[in-house]
């Protein structure tokens, strides 16, 4: 076994258009999977003391937060002052933004309160774009298969067939609010395979997806005259009925005058994404600075069932240099479009269009076998051969991906004249809040849309589906929300579910010291900025 | 985030009026964590693609705006953190604009500053993704809204071309509702539609397929 090789001298070995080496036989996906994924690394799981899925594994760090104490108490909410609604969303991301615009349009008055700028989200990072089986030959059915396969046979599969079922009218849908996707000479909606799909589903807007989503749907929301909107207000903690058996509101905690306001509604939607930001397992993470688990914490909390919480998606290719961009995506569409990885000594060594849990796993196992390339800001990774793409299609790189171009630029590297080094980062939590196909978590009046939701994608996402589902289920809680509860609001409100987390914490002997959600990472300085901490 | 770099000697610079030491390779952001500057979390996806991390950024008599995440330090740099956009001061729902035949007159009056360009050049210097705002502007005034929306489309909507029009055009939503409105009126996929046909074909399935 050769030791790795330096940054230099890999880039000196490489040869751009060098014939690749056949694939070697692929290992079997189990043993690759236990070996080298980080989700079974040793001590990375723990088993949940309380709460409704306690005796479940956890990852280890999220378990930590699921399993922490409430930043308020009844005593701070007197005198707080009171705001109602029909239906408060919680997060500004895509999902938000499409459940609000869902909940309007069925006559419900809306609050969105977001932590952060409307828009500040995964969502407008996303790159590759957004499955919908639209092409003659490809089915509902097949997109189906691909995302239960992909997913281990973990998903849900009413819950899968609803966001396959939804795909074409998403797309009607994000037309209408104005989102422009890339289209063939003769029209059509230009469509790209991805890792575990069986027909070309893709569709997109260059690599730019997420971007053009995101601005249109923060210009649509904005525009609303049916939906308010609160930025810069963290979601500190749910409100409960007397019984703390269902959601009625929330506490916000305002980030610009440190004070508290309380939202009574008739339904909750949690909207607030994922964890990528907790850097789970020392990973660097492609993820908005937003990304903290907030969602799951408080579902948790309120007595929400959540799903695969020991399931993360690592994604291949995140960039390892230079440092201001590490963890930051490649996006997989340069892969479907054919770019192959390369391991130091050139060679090809895994089907590049294998789901991505498989992928990363190969990546992980030849770093670890030492045939990783290891440049001098530190780290390690292998080739994405995106000079080899270039020179077998030129010109693609600069027409379909104008976004890794200016990215590398910032890196100080032309991908059409040299590969990149990735490395995976994490991307993805697969699990979250269990939902119905209307978005109705366990818990009553509590419904959560996008990656704050589970089931769906089983135990690893394919490319496409995420922003399919903020859309779809976004739209489907939005609806289901503004329908629901023709009672005439909640009476009473309380925190008797923090009451009783707490006890369940004593009981189990648990450190209450720990406080959560958690908001922004710990080296954004907190201290300085952050309400009660 | 950074202990893999190769550490350099400190830069000093100052953000936010207060003198902060930071690794050469570090960003504006991360210096300002690293140094605990406090209200520095009005930050996104520090990658560029947001727009939230606006800076005003001071080099000896230069005076520029630019995006935090993307501003590597440097010495004796003055940079201070911009409060997010205003609202957006022009209301229009798409909805509203069913008749693609009166859309000039439509833009004239949801956007009349737009047709006051100085050519001042203010929003094109400003812009921190190189994009022709003014000529995106000018196109849009001349109704040549594809053009013009193809020209913002790598805007991240920072807003900072608002921040230095002495008009207040606004330029990154003039240029959102002329791809906006594109799409809206024109994008006709024939694919997609001949699924959606086929599916409004079917017999109701409600989600509850087999696989």
């Amino acid at each position: 076994m050769t030791s790795s090789l330096s940054y230099q001298a890999a880039l000196a070995a490489y040869r751009a258009g060098a014939e690749p080496w056949p694939l070697p036989e692929p290992m079997d996906p189990d043993r690759l999977l236990s070996a080298y994924h980080p989700d079974y690394l040793p001590g990375s799981m723990t088993t949940l003391a309380v709460g409704p899925n306690a005796g479940e594994q956890c990852q280890r760090e999220l378990a930590e937060l699921l399993q922490a104490e409430a930043y308020i108490d009844e005593v701070d909410l007197a005198g707080v002052p009171v705001t109602d609604t029909d239906v408060l969303v919680i997060g500004g991301g895509g999902a938000g933004c499409a459940a609000a615009l869902a909940a309007a349009e069925h006559g419900a008055r809306v609050l969105l309160v977001t932590k952060l700028r409307l828009g500040d989200s995964n969502t407008v990072m996303a790159e590759g774009g957004i499955q919908a089986a639209i092409e003659p030959g490809d089915s509902a059915q097949k997109h189906m298969q691909d995302t239960l396969r992909a997913g281990h046979h973990a998903g849900d599969p009413s819950l899968v067939a609803a966001l396959v079922g939804d795909g074409p009218d998403v797309i009607r849908w994000l037309i209408r609010q104005g989102m422009q996707f890339d289209q063939t000479p003769s029209g059509d909606l230009h469509t790209r395979p991805a890792g575990g799909t069986s027909a070309a589903r893709v569709v997109h807007c260059r690599d730019y997806t997420g971007l053009e989503m995101m601005r249109v749907l923060r210009e649509a929301v904005t525009q609303h005259r049916g939906v308010e909107v609160w930025e810069q207000h963290s979601a500190v903690e749910l409100l409960s009925n007397e019984s703390g058996q269902k959601c009625v509101g929330a506490v916000l905690a305002s980030r610009a005058d440190q004070t508290l306001r309380i939202v009574r509604a008739r339904a909750v939607i949690l909207a607030t994404g994922g964890l990528g930001r907790l850097h789970l397992n020392g990973f660097p993470t492609s993820n908005h600075l937003g990304a903290t688990g907030d969602g799951l914490v408080l579902a948790y909390r309120m007595g929400a069932k959540l799903c695969e919480l020991d399931s993360f998606q690592y994604h291949p290719t995140g960039l390892v240099n230079p440092p201001l961009l590490s963890g930051k995506l490649v996006t997989e569409g340069i892969r479907a479009a054919g770019a192959l990885l390369l391991n130091a000594q050139g060679k090809r060594f895994i089907d590049e269009l294998q789901p991505r849990d498989i992928v990363s796993a190969a990546i992980i196992r030849e770093c670890q076998e030492g045939r990783g390339i290891h440049p001098a800001s530190g780290g390690v990774g292998v080739w994405l051969d995106t000079a080899g793409l270039e020179r077998r299609q030129p010109g693609l790189l600069g027409q379909q991906f104008p976004k890794l171009l200016a990215r590398a630029r910032m890196a100080g590297i032309d991908p059409r004249q040299e590969p990149i080094l990735v490395y995976p980062t994490l991307h993805y939590q697969n699990g979250g809040a269990v939902i119905d196909a209307h978005g109705a978590t366990t818990v009553p009046g509590l419904y959560a849309a996008g990656e704050v939701a589970g089931g769906i994608h089983g135990r690893n996402r394919i490319m496409g589906n995420a922003l399919l589902e903020i859309i779809g289920f976004g739209r489907r809680a939005g609806a289901a929300a503004a329908l629901s509860g023709h009672d005439r609001g909640p009476k009473k409100i309380t925190l008797e579910h923090v009451n009783r987390a707490r006890r369940a914490l004593a009981l189990a002997g648990l450190p209450l010291a720990r406080r959560a959600p958690l908001l922004f990472p710990a080296y954004t300085a907190p201290g300085k900025d952050l309400w009660k901490s | 985030m950074t202990e893999n770099a190769a550490s350099g000697p400190a830069v000093e610079l100052t953000i936010n009026g207060q003198a902060v030491r930071a690794e050469r390779h570090m960003t504006v952001v991360e210096a300002a964590w690293a140094n605990g500057v406090p209200r520095v979390s009005g930050v996104g996806c520090l990658e560029g693609v947001c727009g939230s991390c606006r800076i005003l950024l001071r080099r000896g008599k230069e005076v520029g705006v630019a995006l935090a995440c993307e501003t590597l330090v440097e010495p004796g740099i003055e940079v201070l953190f911009l409060p997010p956009p205003a609202a957006p001061r022009h209301q229009y729902e798409l909805t509203d604009l069913s008749d693609g035949w009166d859309i000039q007159a439509r833009f004239q009056e949801i956007f009349p500053e737009a047709a006051r360009c100085r050519h001042c050049h203010g929003c094109v210097r400003s812009c921190p993704k190189g994009i022709v705002v003014e000529e995106g502007v000018a196109l849009a005034v001349a109704g040549h809204f594809r053009e013009a929306g193809e020209a913002f489309f790598e805007c991240v909507m920072c807003e900072l071309c608002d921040t230095a029009c002495p008009e207040q055009i606004a330029p990154a939503h003039v240029g959102l509702f002329c791809r906006r409105i594109t799409a809206f009126f024109h994008l006709r996929p024939p694919n997609l539609i001949n699924r959606l046909e086929e599916i409004r074909q079917e017999p109701p399935q409600d989600g509850k397929e087999k696989p």
